[in-house]
């Protein structure tokens, strides 16, 4: 039966078929084990649906059936670029309900090892997001060996270079080595450069520009729709900063600022703010080397060693706000009976846990809030009549990491 | 600072052992089987030999080029990882034989040794015949630059063709059916798209390609290889990259509008050879330019399924078309195997001839100083010489390429080519040809 | 036409100016560690293998059995076996194993042992053909008296009371944990002497 010509038909004779691919689990751009059923017209994405889950680890089960000792040195795993965060938001949430009041060197420990690792987590982006566009050989190692200094620097405060298990419940772990804090504040010295060169080589080239202007437009209502955060929601005009609109720890003390792009934003605003986040974070470590109470590791060692075992509360050198943790933790620990909520802001969006617990040594409940899966949830809508390659150029602006999406 | 001057001394080195290798090799089999046996039958059988010793002087470009393919593909992928590495402050690869060199060569080996996987569903005919096709070409389009690149040594101007362009241009116009074809037989859609995307690439930019080829053309006034590196005799100002001479023949008292249309002139020529190498990157599909593979988008592309030594095939290939578009630059823009600078050409031929000459001197009574002569003639020496470092130079800056630029679209390769390249290609063409007469 | 022209060399130039980053670059040191050649330095508070230390001067065993380790274990990869020696009614070790196949280095069990016995070493080259391998029996773990004396100095552990007087009961794993947990790790900057080799 020949099929009747309507006027579209007829305007264009040439009909093709849409061809389904299947990209993913294993392809060398999907970060990981994410699914895109992808339906193509020609080059262009008709549809687009993310299968999730296939790096699915029961975390938040894991939390109910751990101790709370335990399961600290587990949440590092949620999301492996930036273990401290996930740390870090459920100690806020069980401080929270345990009311504790956290001694303020170790808060700035925490905000240090935070934007070390923000600042880890963004130069990883930066080269897998080159790889994406197809800059395979220059750009991936530059940051990477910053983020080498960098993860060397965690391991020798932390003991390990991904899987932190630094900031505790009460506190953070443990003093910095000798020499650490030295050591951070030259590199911090010598980051802004390098992130210059980084921009010489990208921010301005014609190809990179003409690959990521105009491409995958975030419009600002969708992003907020979709329960987007982040540097992507801040790229699309919204000023959503938790270290900013509703600051915790001790951000209110630092002088940073929040790139926000005031339009609709498209993959070069993303990378622009996550360029210059790398700057604010940099700028803020050595804020916090500077202020932190009782100076670097290493002077208050000494001041400590003339006065050892003053027993005074409030020292000056060794008690009240100088200590690390509230109270040594041992494998003991309990988290009063309540129910509490905390977030943090996460270099990839608004990380937050809600617990809840019954005194017990274990959780009744936990339940994350990871940025990572809200933020993929709004790719479809994003690749939508955009090519082939721009799936990449897009799902590599978003910086999804996918453990953190399965949890 | 020191590690990194270590790690370029140590690059320098395995270049030099590795040129070495290739040379050598190329060098003596072509000497042996053109020079050394022939004159061997000669002398043994006389006038009845002259039929086998006539073959086997033909033969002689036929191996030199199935010598020269593999071994200098060996070496260029093993150079552009080092290179990669010394851009992208690593080592690369340093545990194979010394420094490394053979690093390459146990790759080809575990490359030549592992199996063969045909997916479910190829056309296993069209299938095997696609890398074949793709690698094809490459041999056979070498041939004519052998005459140039040798100074037109008596073996090799056989293989010289009065329209030895039109050939190549033709020639390297056939890989991409390989490309297609391999594509469609994978059976697999990824393949399908990088071979799509191949096809339309290779069709685009092969336009502004030939038109700047056919600029130089106009301009050297022949398509004959020999001559037009022989044009370009010289120096530098001779270049076909600075209008082909129209710079040294200006004098005082040459018009205004003579030396103005000079120097547009060599203005065009540099635009011709921009945009030379930027379609030449299109052709052998290298970044920014790398669409029919990209790695991130498909995978591998129209490769995607290959394995073993039908995969080993394909990237053999893609090398040797690489140097063979830097020779063919170095022939056609940068004064084929002439040195830049007067002077610097005719003192490495006397100094190789007195040098030859001191070692060798001795032995000129007897034969082995005529065998001696035949190897090495300081000619052609300083010829290979030249042409190799500017071949090798567009090899070095087609790395550094690799390790700068994202790739670009399809879309945008598309609109590039046809709304950029094209146009510019056709104002040149035009503008040469009125500069030239101008001159 | 002009504005094209104007961009067309903007864009050239920015696209030398990044073909001149990367060239630069050539000229810096390499990154890269050569690792079975050269040993990385790995910090003192690096989380490697799983060992039990012995008392560096006296070279008696650290480990009084009190199973602190094993029940902090979230893998549950530490087993103990105990008894109690019938002469002198105290816990004496049998047998210590650790799976290292389930072992995540989380470094809990380092934390709570009263004696810092269990300590992570700077070891991470554990591979080994068979997983039954992984699992490291008492005579695998312990560390001899030199290895012990290295890493007490490398991690800056308080030296071990010596076992002369009876133990006494490890009450307060928190209170040694704490004495544990607050001593600074320490990176020792002298080239140690490497116990592995
Ligand atoms: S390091 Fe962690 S997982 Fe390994 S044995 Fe100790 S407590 Fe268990
Ligand atoms: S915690 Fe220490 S002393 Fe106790 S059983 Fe474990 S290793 Fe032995």
């Amino acid at each position: 039966m020949v099929p009747e010509m309507t006027e579209e038909l007829r305007a264009n004779k040439l009909k093709t078929d849409e061809m389904l691919i299947n990209m993913g689990p294993q392809h060398p751009a999907t970060h990981g084990v994410l699914r895109l059923i992808l339906k193509l017209d020609g080059e262009l994405v008709k549809h687009c649906e993310p299968v999730v889950g296939h790096l699915h680890r029961a975390q938040e089960w894991q939390g109910q059936n751990r101790t709370w000792f335990q399961y600290q040195a587990l949440i590092d795993r949620v999301d492996y670029l930036s273990g401290m965060f996930t740390s870090w938001a459920l100690a806020r949430a069980a401080e929270k309900i345990d009311d504790v009041k956290v001694p303020l060197r170790a808060e700035y420990m925490r905000v240090i090892v935070a934007e070390m690792n923000r600042l880890t987590s963004h130069l990883l982006w930066l080269g897998t997001f080159g790889i994406d566009l197809g800059a395979m050989m220059g750009l991936p190692f530059y940051p990477f060996r910053e983020r080498e200094e960098l993860l060397d620097l965690l391991e020798a405060i932390a003991g390990q270079r991904m899987m932190f298990n630094y900031i505790r419940i009460g506190g953070v772990q443990n003093e910095a080595p000798p020499g650490w804090f030295a050591r951070l504040f030259k590199f911090t010295g010598s980051f802004p450069d390098r992130i210059d060169e980084y921009e010489a080589i990208l921010s301005n080239n014609p190809i990179f520009l003409k690959r990521t202007k105009a491409v995958g437009i975030l419009p600002r209502k969708l992003a907020i729709d979709y329960g987007v955060t982040g540097p992507t929601l801040r790229a699309s005009g919204v000023a959503l900063d938790l270290r900013k609109v509703k600051p915790y720890s001790v951000y209110d003390r630092l002088d940073f600022a929040v790139p926000v792009c005031n339009r609709d934003g498209d993959t070069y605003d993303r990378y622009m703010c996550r360029i210059i986040e790398m700057h604010e974070s940099n700028k803020i470590i050595r804020q916090c080397i500077e202020q932190i109470p009782g100076g670097t590791a290493d002077v208050l060692r000494e001041k400590r060693k003339a006065c050892s075992a003053c027993g005074k509360a409030n020292c000056p050198h060794c008690g009240g706000d100088l200590a690390i943790m509230v109270k040594k933790q041992n494998a003991g620990l309990r988290v009063k009976a309540g129910e509490g909520f905390a977030a943090v802001e996460s270099p990839r969006g608004v990380l937050g846990c809600y617990i809840i617990s019954t005194g017990s040594d274990t959780a009744y409940r936990i339940k994350w809030r990871n940025p990572s899966f809200s933020n993929l949830a709004v790719l479809p809508e994003l690749l939508l009549d955009h090519q082939i390659a721009d799936i990449m150029a897009i799902f590599g602006s978003i910086d999804v990491i996918l453990p953190d999406v399965d949890r | 600072m020191n590690s990194a001057v270590f790690e370029i001394g140590k690059f320098a080195r395995l270049t030099l052992l590795w040129l070495c290798i290739i040379f050598g090799a190329v060098w003596g089999v072509s000497w042996s089987i053109g020079v050394l046996l022939p004159a061997v039958i000669l002398s043994q059988s006389g006038e009845s030999g002259r039929f086998w010793a006539q073959l086997l002087q033909a033969l002689v470009p036929v191996v030199a080029v199935a010598l020269f393919v593999p071994l200098n593909t060996c070496y260029m992928v093993l150079a552009e990882r080092r290179l990669l590495a010394l851009f992208t402050v690593r080592k690369g690869p340093n545990r194979v034989g010394p420094d490394g060199a053979f690093q390459t060569v146990a790759d080809a080996l575990k490359l030549l040794l592992k199996e063969e996987i045909t997916p479910r569903g190829a056309d296993l005919l069209m299938y095997t015949l696609a890398p074949v096709i793709f690698f094809a070409p490459s041999i056979i389009g070498v041939m004519p630059l052998l005459a140039a690149v040798s100074g037109n040594h008596p073996l090799f101007t056989p293989v010289n063709l009065p329209t030895g362009v039109f050939y190549i241009l033709a020639v390297s116009s056939i890989p991409v059916v390989g490309v297609v074809m391999g594509g469609w037989a994978s059976n697999n859609k990824y393949s399908l798209v990088g071979a799509l995307r191949s096809a339309a690439q290779a069709i685009s930019y092969e336009i502004p390609l030939l038109l700047s080829i056919i600029t130089v053309c106009l301009l050297a006034g022949t398509l004959d290889f020999v001559q037009i590196a022989d044009n370009q005799r010289g120096s530098l100002l001779n270049w076909n990259i600075l209008g082909g001479g129209a710079l040294t023949h200006l004098g005082i008292g040459s018009p205004w509008w003579s030396i103005a249309a000079a120097l547009l002139l060599a203005a065009c020529c540099i635009l011709l050879f921009a945009l030379y190498v930027i379609c030449a990157c299109a052709e052998v599909n290298r970044t920014p330019f790398d669409l029919p593979e990209a790695e991130s988008e498909l995978v591998s592309g129209f490769n995607t399924e290959y394995s073993g030594i039908k995969f080993a095939i394909f990237f053999l290939a893609e090398y040797t078309n690489l140097f063979i578009v830097s020779t063919f630059a170095a022939v056609m823009f940068l004064g084929g195997g002439h040195a830049p600078f007067p002077g610097l050409e005719d003192a490495c031929i006397s100094g190789l001839r007195g040098l030859l000459a001191a070692w060798f001197g001795a032995c000129t009574p007897f034969q082995l100083g005529w065998l001696v002569n035949s190897l090495v003639n300081p000619a052609t020496v300083s010829q290979v010489f030249w042409i190799i470092v500017k071949s090798y130079a567009l090899v070095w800056f087609a790395s550094l390429i690799r390790a700068t630029l994202p790739r670009l679209r399809i879309d945008q390769l598309m609109d590039y080519s046809w709304k950029r390249l094209v146009p510019l290609a056709l104002i040149l063409l035009i503008a040469v040809t009125f500069l030239k007469e101008l001159v | 036409m002009l504005g094209m022209v104007g961009r067309a060399a903007e864009g050239f130039y920015q696209v030398c100016r990044g073909l001149w980053t990367v060239f630069k670059h050539s000229g810096r040191p390499p990154t890269t560690k050569e690792f079975p050649d050269v040993m990385p330095e790995l910090p003192g508070a690096f989380r490697g293998r799983l060992a039990l230390a012995v008392n560096p001067e006296t070279g008696e065993h650290l480990c009084i059995s009190c199973r602190q380790c094993e029940r902090v274990c979230p893998d549950k990869c530490i087993d103990i076996t105990a008894h109690k020696s019938p002469q002198t009614g105290k816990l004496e070790l049998i047998d210590f194993k650790i799976d290292h196949g389930l072992c995540m280095f989380c470094g809990l069990c380092t934390e709570v042992c009263p004696t810092s016995c269990i300590i992570n070493t700077s070891d991470f080259e554990m591979s080994e053909y068979s997983r039954g391998a992984l699992i490291y029996d008492l005579k695998r773990l312990t560390l001899s008296q030199e290895e012990s004396a290295y890493y007490f100095a490398k991690k800056d552990l308080p030296p071990p009371k010596p076992k002369a007087k009876p133990a006494p009961k490890p009450e307060a794993a928190g209170d040694a944990g704490e004495s544990l947990a607050q001593q600074p790790s320490d990176v020792s900057q002298q080239p140690g002497p490497k116990a592995e080799e």
